[in-house]
């Protein structure tokens, strides 16, 4: 979290997460082409570069997409996505490696723009085999350069959260447009099932995590709330928040997360202003609810940022009657201050 | 890991929970990366023995003939029994171009046709499975010599009546040398690139055996179909002809697109080219 934008807030762990981004792809790029030179010895220096950039682009997609539902399957796994913006924008100088050079290979040198070759060499729009794949690649590649370029917190505060969290969720169209372009292209050369059997493990993985991480969001949101007393909602025993800690319920569909802090209970929305973070999954430090996914705070009785920054999530009214949490699902403007509820 | 542990990525360090967790998960990463190297490079298709002399220019001596398509007709010395044999050399351009162009161009300047007479061409050579073909570039001051005479030398002509042929069209340049795959859906778009840009089609026929016949491709008034074909380049295709011998070239005259027709569907399954690419259906029926 920082008041001001830097290209790279460099840290410990920032510098660990790049050495390791760095050494796997070095890993990689070192097998991939020693492993094709000596068993294949006859391919060019062009088809190595193609390749090897490609392939290692779809497998840093596929860790990318993994992330994000490992997250929210297991917490354990947070560390992987706090820099997780690193791996994309790794994943995209290799894919671009691959679609610029792909596209001086095979479209330039000749009678027409390359740019408009790309488009009107294979028209053949209407067959599924006969597709024109190379027209996916690039706009997967285009995707993945507007999620690169946008990548760092200043556009995500100049386009807004929601734009920016928008145009970033295209990353699943981008990967759709890969496996095709990969299914109707180069697999359709190839001799070995090998790689059709890889390409749909990979998608069949990313689906299971997705559907596993939704379907343990949804049986939280599907919690009824049926005690209802002049607006307030009975949510929990008070014993059952731990100190420094939250729980999250859903009430009309939206997520409200209950903190308990200095002996008391304080409610604020449950997302993160930055990248849409479930701020109930975080902790209190230093008296300052933090995101767990990239440590943005907010203070637990007013849902401000402390000074100098800037952002505001709504708050709520929290009560306890009897060892009872009661919570109005109304939210009150962002920033606005409540008294929270002393647990006795 | 600790429920009070709490990671942020702003801190110099993850708590040490996390931290166990992550060295696990990258040591996993780590054989996944090596797992994925090595098997993905292990299984891609052989790559052809095709060869570009890339940088290095090599002059040719000939006859240059403008039909079938601009070649040299290079001639071997005398063997003992004073017989010579002649291998034909088609011409491509530089880049994804034919070689029409450059000879437009050399004729202009020299003022002169070059239609069978005796020339020396410097440039690259590019060769695989018994054909080799010659780019020749602007650049590289091409034409070195010229007869003034004209050299009758007429090829050898055999009719080999009509024929059906299941293969793949694709550019010579890049099947012959540039390219690797030089075929094949990867490939289609940079074939029809090539051939938009008068690279003379040829088409690849694969036998029982597994060896590979090459044609080329005229329509039945001898003229270039270039842009006809463009919708059917690189892809498994059947075709109806009538095939004539020059040399050691096959020319195929396809009397209209209606001759020839798609046979390939989706082959992610396919075990080798055979069951898909090129099927085998190519015996030459001159009874026809």
């Amino acid at each position: 979290m920082s008041a001001s934008y830097v290209a790279v807030g460099w840290n410990r762990q920032k510098k660990i997460y790049d050495w390791l981004i760095a050494g796997f792809c070095f890993t990689y790029l070192l097998l991939f082409i020693s492993v094709t030179l000596i068993v294949n010895e006859q391919v060019t220096f062009e088809t190595l570069l193609i390749r090897s950039t490609s392939t290692l682009a779809v497998l840093l997609l596929h860790v990318i997409l993994a992330i994000g539902p490992l997250c929210r399957l297991d917490k354990k796994f947070l560390p992987l996505l706090y820099n997780r913006r690193h791996l994309g924008v790794t994943m995209f100088t290799f894919a671009l490696a691959h679609g610029g050079f792909s596209i001086f290979q095979f479209h330039a040198l000749g009678n027409t723009n390359p740019f408009v070759s790309l488009f009107i060499s294979n028209t053949n729009f209407n067959s599924f085999a006969a597709f024109p794949f190379q027209a996916l690649g690039f706009f997967a590649l285009l995707i993945f350069f507007l999620m690169a370029i946008t990548s760092h917190d200043f556009w995500l505060h100049n386009l807004s959260p929601r734009v920016w969290k928008t145009l970033h969720m295209f990353v699943y169209l981008a990967y759709l447009l890969v496996v095709m372009h990969v299914m109707l292209g180069v697999i359709q050369y190839e001799n070995n099932p090998v790689f059709v059997i890889i390409i749909l493990a990979g998608a069949v993985t990313l689906i299971t995590l997705h559907l596993l991480a939704g379907s343990k969001e949804r049986k939280l949101d599907k919690r009824k709330f049926s005690l209802e007393q002049e607006g307030f909602m009975y949510v929990c025993p008070a014993e059952e928040i731990e100190d420094s800690r939250a729980k999250i319920f859903c009430i009309d569909k939206e997520r409200i997360a209950v903190y308990r802090h200095e002996n008391k209970l304080y409610a604020i929305h449950n997302v993160c202003k930055h990248q849409g973070g479930p701020l109930g999954e975080g902790k209190i430090l230093d008296g300052c609810i933090t995101c767990p996914w990239h440590g943005y705070q907010y203070l637990p009785h007013n849902g401000q940022s402390p000074p100098p920054f800037k952002e505001k999530v709504s708050t709520y009214d929290v009560k306890i009657i009897d060892g009872k949490v009661w919570l109005n699902p109304v939210p009150f403007p962002e920033g606005t201050e409540r008294p929270g509820a002393t647990i006795k | 890991m600790d429920n009070k542990e709490f990671y942020i990525g702003w801190m110099p360090a993850a708590p040490g929970g996390l931290a166990k967790h992550i060295r696990k998960v990258v040591v996993i990463l780590i054989m996944l990366v090596i797992t994925a190297g090595i098997i993905l490079a292990l299984q891609q298709k052989k790559f052809s023995t095709a060869t570009f002399e890339f940088g290095q220019l090599t002059e040719i001596t000939g006859i240059y003939q403008q039909f079938p398509v601009p070649s040299i007709k290079a001639m071997s010395n005398l063997d003992a029994s004073g017989h010579s044999s002649s291998l034909t050399i088609p011409l491509v351009g530089y880049g994804k171009s034919g070689a029409e162009g450059i000879i437009a161009e050399l004729e202009k300047e020299k003022n002169t046709t070059l239609d069978k007479k005796t020339v020396t061409f410097r440039g690259t050579l590019l060769y695989s499975d018994g054909k080799t073909l010659l780019q020749i570039d602007k650049n590289d001051d091409p034409l070195t010599k010229i007869s003034d005479a004209v050299v009758n030398v007429p090829p050898a002509i055999k009719e080999l009546g009509t024929v059906r042929l299941t293969g793949e069209i694709l550019d010579p340049k890049c099947y012959f040398g540039v390219m690797k795959p030089g075929q094949g859906k990867p490939h289609r778009d940079c074939a029809i690139r090539c051939i938009a840009g008068g690279m003379s089609p040829v088409f690849y026929v694969r036998n029982e055996k597994g060896e590979a016949n090459y044609y080329l491709i005229l329509d039945a008034a001898g003229k270039k179909m270039n842009e006809q074909l463009k919708d059917i380049i690189a892809e498994p295709v059947s075709l109806r002809a009538r095939a004539v011998q020059y040399d050691d070239w096959i020319v195929l005259y396809i009397d209209g697109m209606n001759k020839i027709t798609r046979t390939g569907g989706l082959s992610w399954f396919k075990t080798k080219d055979g069951d898909t690419y090129c099927g085998v259906s190519h015996t030459i029926n001159v009874s026809e």
